[in-house]
């Protein structure tokens, strides 16, 4: 799963919007990327932007919901399902492993699927397992070569991934029903199944997060053997899939309603935002958010932006973090200002990891909500969007498709010009547009929200446990 | 009012039910049409249960334009327009079993592929993948022994229900009709009624527009 906004360094500055490029929030005078100068034409529209108030520092995390406070959004009888698919479930135990307790899209989900699981009375445990700087040097490799990337796969790699499999599996017990794996790191835990066999228990299920349809071969010849020993795999899309002898289901990534990111919001509070970032409710808002990377596009949204604008007038926010801790990310900023010039309505919002509520409130302010990009993961900020009824421009790469059908909960393009005619179109349509939006929000009601993971988890025990 | 119909009580009850899904990755996949028909000649039967008739559960919510996962795939990643409408026009309420449904959508692509032979090996945008669904029927506490009590089940019950007993049924039935519509022949007289509401076309409107009418046929024939 991957990390939803896109958002990552603690850079919280918040310093006067840089002239000609709009507010910046996060972003420290005297330490643009490539230190490149900053246009110094006065531009009355930005002069008048305040500040951008983000936090210094992250808020305590709030508590979890509870299955009840999902009944308004999913409805009683929905609730009842899941109560009804967990009865079965009542006295058997599962354990979730991955390799973090914080941050990354894994941990964020199962901080919300674990303590759900064990409301519906199925006893789940949640363990990290741990390791030095050198296994976690060597997973990450691992992590690019699974993607694709070049590699080469020595064997002390492979005694240090097998090394810290082997201590985290001397430092665990398994005794339960169910032992779930995220991702590769700890794959070398499924040793443990054969003594968890001996006991006359235990089925073990992969949940494999990230996308294996063009692994690096030597990295994958040295992982599949372990992960043909699960009972099990599952994975986000039919297309991250590899050919295995063990049965594989399709489990979505999803997002939860009742998170920051995507509760309801006082109109107060987007308003208030709005003012913040000096984003002008009384025209059109196009906004894409993610981090800034190259493979989000985001030179391609400034250009079909400019494109479109020819003929209909709105305003661009560009939200998202990643230019802080990360070298790629702040010269992809740089490379953001420069295609921005000194248009005053486009609005670049570099933002810390816990800026949740406020790219909650520019999602739900936005007009359009666009997400050009050329690789996606699944792509959840695109559920995001979809959840707020908002008319979505996409790119047609990753899990995109699954979550965007074309012409019917949003629309699919593959170039600048395509994007650039779409933000036309769907400006000049609303009622069209408001119409994808509806069907987008259905769409992840139906199958992308954390309820319908839950769901999806509880009928994979069953089945695996003999209980249908 | 109706004659026929006051508020007469069942000999048997309605129990409402609903299913739970988790979908398979299937072995079978296609980058090209004559991939597909091979495919979709060799896939188990529950890939075909799941492309069309689970899909419509899964898109519920559209309210045109969208019939199957195969007609889709051929009209947005395969560009044939031609292909992706006839699929389309696949009625799956006009089956009762899968391997007539099997043999229809290969009827349309075997003819298609002889008429326009260019198009087979024209690699699609991205491949269609097979999948297949696992199901967990579950009963909810909702019973109606009589048509207001149905009434009010209609309107309470998930569209994960409503598909259930009136779309899945005729697979499970193996007859043109559907649990509300047997209930309401067999168990309270009133075939009719049953027959007003089979006839309600599932391809041009949601789920939930498919909940409202039967709802106000049944409460028309209460008043």
């Amino acid at each position: 799963m991957e990390d939803s906004a896109g958002l990552s360094g603690p850079d919280t500055s918040t310093e006067t919007p840089q002239p000609g490029v709009s507010a910046s929030a996060g972003f420290p005078k005297g330490n643009q990327p490539g230190g490149a100068a900053v246009p110094a034409a006065p531009l009355p529209k930005s002069e008048r932007r305040r500040k951008p108030r983000i936090s210094q520092t992250p808020p305590p995390p709030p508590s979890p919901p509870r299955l009840e406070d999902y009944e308004p959004i999913i409805g009683r009888p929905q609730l009842d399902e899941l109560r009804f698919l967990a009865k079965a479930l009542q006295n058997k135990t599962a354990k979730m492993v991955n390799s973090t307790a914080v941050g990354g899209g894994v941990a964020e989900m199962l901080n919300r699927l674990v303590p759900l699981l064990n409301e519906l009375e199925v006893n789940t445990r949640w363990e990290v397992m741990t390791g030095g700087n050198d296994f976690f040097e060597v997973t990450k490799a691992f992590h690019n070569a699974l993607h694709g990337g070049e590699y080469t796969l020595t064997k002390s790699a492979q005694d240090v991934f097998l090394l810290t499999g082997e201590q985290n599996r001397q430092r665990m017990k398994f005794e339960e029903d169910l032992v779930i794996i995220h991702d590769p790191q700890p794959l070398g835990l499924i040793h443990s199944k054969q003594d968890h066999a001996k006991q006359g228990a235990g089925r073990w299920i992969w949940r494999c997060h990230i996308d294996l349809s063009n692994p690096h071969p030597d990295v994958w010849g040295f992982l599949r053997p372990m992960v043909e020993k699960f009972d099990a795999a599952i994975f986000s899309s039919p297309e991250f899939t590899k050919r295995l002898p063990i049965p594989q289901y399709l489990l979505f990534p999803c997002i939860d309603p009742l998170s920051e990111k995507n509760k309801e919001l006082d109109e107060s509070y987007v308003q208030k935002v709005c003012d913040d970032f000096g984003v002008d409710r009384s025209r059109p808002i196009v906004t894409q958010i993610s981090r800034f990377d190259r493979l989000k596009d985001p030179v391609g949204v400034i250009q079909a932006y400019k494109m479109a604008k020819k003929y209909v007038d709105c305003q661009l926010v560009l939200a998202g973090g990643g230019a802080s801790d990360d070298p790629e990310g702040a010269v992809v900023l740089q490379e953001v200002y420069d295609a921005v010039g000194d248009d005053p309505d486009v609005i670049v919002l570099n933002l810390p990891p816990w800026s949740g509520l406020e790219i909650n409130a520019l999602q739900r302010a936005s007009t359009l909500i666009v997400q050009k990009s050329l690789k996606e993961g699944f792509g959840l900020t695109v559920t995001e969007a979809l959840w707020k009824s908002k008319p979505t421009i996409a790119g047609a790469v990753g899990g995109i498709p699954t979550q965007v059908i074309d012409k019917l909960t949003g629309v699919l393009v593959q170039s600048v010009e395509g994007c650039a005619y779409q933000i036309r179109y769907l400006l000049t349509h609303p009622e069209f547009a408001q119409q994808l939006g509806n069907n987008g929000r259905e769409h992840v009601r139906e199958n992308f929200l954390m309820t319908s993971n839950v769901r999806r988890w509880l009928i994979l025990f069953r089945i695996l446990l003999g209980l249908t | 009012m109706n004659p026929e119909i006051a508020n007469p009580q069942a000999r048997a009850p309605f129990h409402f039910n609903s299913a739970a899904h988790l979908l398979r990755i299937g072995r079978e996949r296609a980058a090209n049409l004559a991939e597909f028909r091979d495919a979709l000649h060799l896939c188990p039967e529950e890939s075909i249960f799941q492309h069309t008739f689970r899909t419509l559960q899964e898109h519920h919510f559209i309210r045109q334009g969208f019939s199957n996962d195969f007609a889709h795939w051929a009209f947005a990643d395969c560009n044939e327009a031609g292909l992706g409408e006839r699929l389309a026009s696949v009625d799956i309420r006009s089956f009762t079993s899968i391997a007539d449904l099997r043999q229809r959508l290969l009827q349309i692509v075997n003819d298609y592929l002889q008429s326009h032979p260019q198009s087979a090996g024209r690699a699609a945008r991205k491949p269609f993948y097979f999948c297949a669904s696992d199901t967990v029927v579950v009963p909810t506490a909702l019973v109606a022994q009589s048509l207001r009590e149905f009434a009010a089940g209609l309107s309470q019950v998930t569209i994960h229900s409503i598909h259930h007993h009136f779309i899945e049924a005729r697979l499970r039935l193996k007859l043109q009709s559907n649990d509300f519509s047997v209930w309401l022949d067999e168990d309270l007289g009133l075939a009719k009624l049953g027959t007003r509401i089979n006839r309600i076309d599932i391809y041009t409107s949601t789920l939930e527009g498919v909940r409202q009418q039967i709802v106000q046929i049944v409460k028309s024939a209460i008043h």
